[in-house]
């Protein structure tokens, strides 16, 4: 009886070369030895950081002061508001722009340019939109409101004029062509079948600004994050420790609150809103 | 025929569940907007008036946007996000294998897990960097730390999320021509999962290039601490140029990273 | 050698799909399983290689006594019996190379799996494979760019690659069209005859059946109802395994005239 692996050695084909992949990891290679060498970062220091964390830990909850939790529940139900405000405000804005920057509404140039000013917005941090804010609206929670809205603008406009360039290729029968024939059939007939992924994304969206505006008041735009600048300044670790605390219960229910109606919303739902769902992947609040 | 009207069908009511969820909405947004203090005019007001932020971006300073200090702050900042990245990436593929069905098959450790990366996810990377300032100094190394375990949040949920949708056949095929369990992962799971694995990791370098424009903010190193400097001394035009170029920077970075990232799916 | 011995599955939730099985079966056959759909082929067919573990029963598999083996010694069946599936069971985002190397795996040790780097034997031994199926030179190609017949060449490949002693193929041909399906079954008979390779394949289609069968198996609610050389195999006997009279959806040559 014979074996596969007895008989002449067979030549396998010549390997092909995938250069892409080469020039892509030859690039991050460089990139990286370049930046783990000239970084100006004492690698010993890391060696302590874990002690110097266990130290900090003990500071933090050694001796908790629970008589400022009211405090600091309050703060973080501002900045949950905060949140909630900024997305319907990025919303109603992101509406009306989202018509501008859709293809077969307006003409191609102005798509263009509306959809340059969404990238704008989107690639700005809303802790410096806050910081920008701060001078003009005042220490106020208005400045991460709009901190807020300014920096969702940018996603919610790109998913609203996805899902309306939509409309030409679904399955909605194209009679009428121009103006005021498409915004009825947007209105009629596409806003009420993907409203349930509007909400959805709309939830979605909520749950990546409360991260933000839980940290806006580090910059004196209100909310919890001032008290951690604050007690971080005077020295209260055990303050910023139950700070610490409430921003992660806190988050973690409106995750959890928001999540759970997301997903109730979409449940059995396949339509199809273009790229944006690719866009709209859940990365949990980080975005 | 009977003479009696035609009637339609009675009109489909909507739910109770989206009458609730649409009540809801709107007395929430209420009880927000009165939270935190919402007023119309008083926004008007407020743009109407000649501020120093306007001021400065009307003087934007063109020189700061090429300092040689700005420099420097600049490729901290990508340094930064270079190695944050990279040691997130390294520890994200195995932790999600192992928060998942596929990858462990022990309900108990996964849980826990999962629960792990769910509160490492809850803290924002401002307050990781603020936390590493306290424990370990100013400087870049919280910085780096800060984005190491945002990156980790980031990653992990996105891979785990993949990886429950895979295709299981190849899993059943490996584990029937006898390899162990981790020859299995390697062979059957992380090839399927590579390509969105390699675009999250990309997607999270554009994330943590934004978020360590900030950092510094708190003292955690790069473009932030010079952002900060010029915030407490209200020179606004310096600022302005400085967000102008770190405007351009993410675009640029956006760009390479998305015509990667289609390549690789 | 595979011998069964009153061997029994009951799957959680009550069906019993396989009852008091005594069978034998020699090294080097070609064995057909036939019958109904849920009349229990496939969980024979994974009893073999313990991947649906036996409720009573022995089941002796070249000396290893399944029913009883060790995560250890289930591995080390596994590697002596190739499977080759409906599905395929392809990584399609990888190459075919690597996708037939999987059959290498219990021979390769963990820290070269992780890098990817399969010593030259272990590379020279899924490209004779490769060879045996004809396909050798799509060995670079991803598998997602093949078509069904060659996907499933290279499942068979890879389940050579193992050099088992068995090979088990739970409705290889099921996913292709006619002419293709007798290409897959032509490879199948004669790697069982070139390298006396037991092999235990299920099938739907009566016609293919009796092609290729040195020795035909009728089940019928997890029992025996027939075992006999192919030849002997004609429609009575078909009518008493499935129960009722043969219709064009049996025959694979009259389902295709349709
Ligand atoms: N994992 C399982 N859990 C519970 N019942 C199962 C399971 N797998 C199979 N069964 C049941 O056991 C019986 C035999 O199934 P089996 O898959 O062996 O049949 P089969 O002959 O291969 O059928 P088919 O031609 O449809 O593949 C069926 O009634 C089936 O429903
Ligand atoms: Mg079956």
């Amino acid at each position: 009886m014979s074996s596969i692996s007895t008989g002449a050695p067979v030549q396998l084909p010549s390997k092909p070369r995938d250069t892409f992949k080469l020039v892509v990891t030859t690039a991050f290679v460089v990139l990286f030895g370049w930046s783990a060498i000239s970084v100006d970062l004492k690698w010993s220091r890391l060696l302590d950081a874990p002690a110097d964390m266990y130290r900090l830990f003990k500071a933090m909850y050694s001796d908790i002061p629970w008589e400022e939790l009211d405090r600091l529940a309050g703060l973080m139900w501002d900045s949950i508001a905060m949140a909630w405000v900024g997305t319907i405000m990025a919303a109603i804005f992101a509406v009306p722009l989202s018509f501008l920057a859709a293809e077969n509404l307006v003409g191609r140039p102005i798509a263009w340019v509306t959809r340059q000013v969404f990238n704008v917005l989107r690639a700005v941090p809303e802790v410096i939109l806050a910081l920008l804010f701060v001078p003009m609206f005042g220490l106020t929670p208005m400045a991460g409101v709009l901190a807020i809205a300014v920096g969702s603008i940018g996603s919610l406009g790109k998913l609203f004029y996805e899902i309306i360039e939509n409309i030409d290729s679904g399955p909605i029968e194209a009679t009428d062509a121009v103006g005021a024939g498409r915004l009825q059939r947007l209105r009629w007939g596409v806003i009420p079948q993907v409203a349930p992924e509007l909400t959805s994304f709309l939830l979605y969206r909520f749950e990546i600004n409360i991260r933000a505006s839980s940290v806006l008041g580090i910059v004196g735009a209100g909310g919890i994050g001032g008290v951690l600048a604050d007690t971080v300044r005077f020295k209260e670790y055990g303050v910023a420790g139950l700070a610490l605390i409430v921003v992660i219960v806190g988050t973690i229910i409106v995750d959890t609150i928001s999540g759970a109606i997301r997903r109730r919303i979409v449940a059995g739902r396949t339509i199809d809103i273009g790229e944006a769902q690719m866009y709209a992947v859940d990365t949990g609040g980080l975005s | 025929m009977s003479d009696s009207p035609l009637r339609l069908p009675p009109k489909p009511k909507p739910s109770p569940w989206t009458v609730g969820l649409s009540l809801g909405m709107v007395v929430f947004t209420v009880v927000c907007a009165r939270t935190v203090g919402f007023s119309f005019s008083g926004l008007v007001e407020d743009l109407g008036r000649t501020n120093p932020v306007a001021q400065g971006l009307v003087d934007i300073s063109w020189g700061e946007m090429f300092s040689e200090r700005s420099r420097r702050a600049f490729l901290e900042t990508l340094q930064m996000a270079v190695i944050g990245t990279t040691a997130g990436a390294v520890v994200s593929l195995p932790i999600a294998l192992w928060s998942t069905e596929v990858g462990n098959p022990y309900l108990i450790p996964r849980v826990l897990l999962r629960s792990f990366n769910n509160v490492v996810r809850a803290i924002p990377d401002l307050l990781w960097a603020g936390l590493f300032v306290l424990g370990v100094g100013i400087g870049a190394l919280p910085g780096v730390l800060a984005l190491f375990f945002f990156s980790m949040a980031v990653i992990v949920k996105l891979t785990a999320d993949t990886l429950d949708g895979i295709d299981m056949g190849p899993i059943e095929a490996a584990k029937a021509s006898g390899a162990s369990h981790t020859q299995m992962l390697r062979t059957a799971v992380v090839p399927q999962i590579l390509p969105a694995y390699s675009s999250y990791v990309l997607y999270d370098f554009e994330l943590n290039l934004r978020a360590s424009a900030v950092l510094g903010l708190v003292g955690a190193g790069g473009i932030g601490q010079r952002i900060d400097f010029f915030r407490g001394r209200g020179d606004w035009s310096k600022l302005w140029g400085l967000v102008l170029m770190f405007f351009l920077v993410v675009v640029v970075v956006e760009w390479l990273s998305v015509k990667i990232r289609r390549r690789l799916v | 050698m595979i011998r069964f011995d009153k061997a029994s599955v009951t799957y959680p939730g009550g069906v019993v799909a396989m009852k008091d099985l005594d069978l034998e079966i020699g090294d080097g056959e070609f064995v057909v399983i036939v019958g109904l759909s849920g009349a229990g082929k496939s969980t024979l067919i994974r009893a073999i290689n313990g991947l649906v573990p036996l409720t009573s029963g022995g089941l002796d598999v070249n000396g290893h006594d399944v029913p009883n083996l060790s995560a250890k010694g289930r591995r080390q069946l596994r590697a002596e019996v190739g499977m080759i599936f409906q599905g395929f069971n392809l990584v399609d985002r990888t190459t075919v190379l690597n996708n037939v190397l999987m059959g290498r795996l219990p021979r390769v040790p963990l820290w070269r799996t992780l890098i990817g780097k399969y010593p030259d034997e272990d590379i020279q031994i899924a490209a004779k494979a490769l060879d045996r199926v004809e396909i050798l030179d799509r060995a670079y190609v991803r598998a997602t760019n093949l078509s069904g017949g060659q996907r499933q060449r290279v499942g068979i490949a890879r389940a050579l690659a193992q050099e088992p002693k068995i090979v088990l193929a739970d409705e290889p041909v099921a996913s292709l069209d006619p002419p293709t399906s007798h290409v897959v079954m032509k490879y199948l008979q004669q790697i069982s005859r070139d390298l006396g390779i037991t092999t235990i394949v299920n099938l739907h289609f009566l016609d293919l059946a009796t092609a290729y069968a040195d020795r035909i198996i009728g089940l019928r609610n997890g029992e025996l109802v027939f075992d006999g050389p192919g030849s002997e195999a004609d429609e009575h006997t078909f009518r008493d395994i499935y129960g009722r009279s043969l219709t064009a959806d049996d025959t694979m040559a009259k389902q295709a005239a349709l």
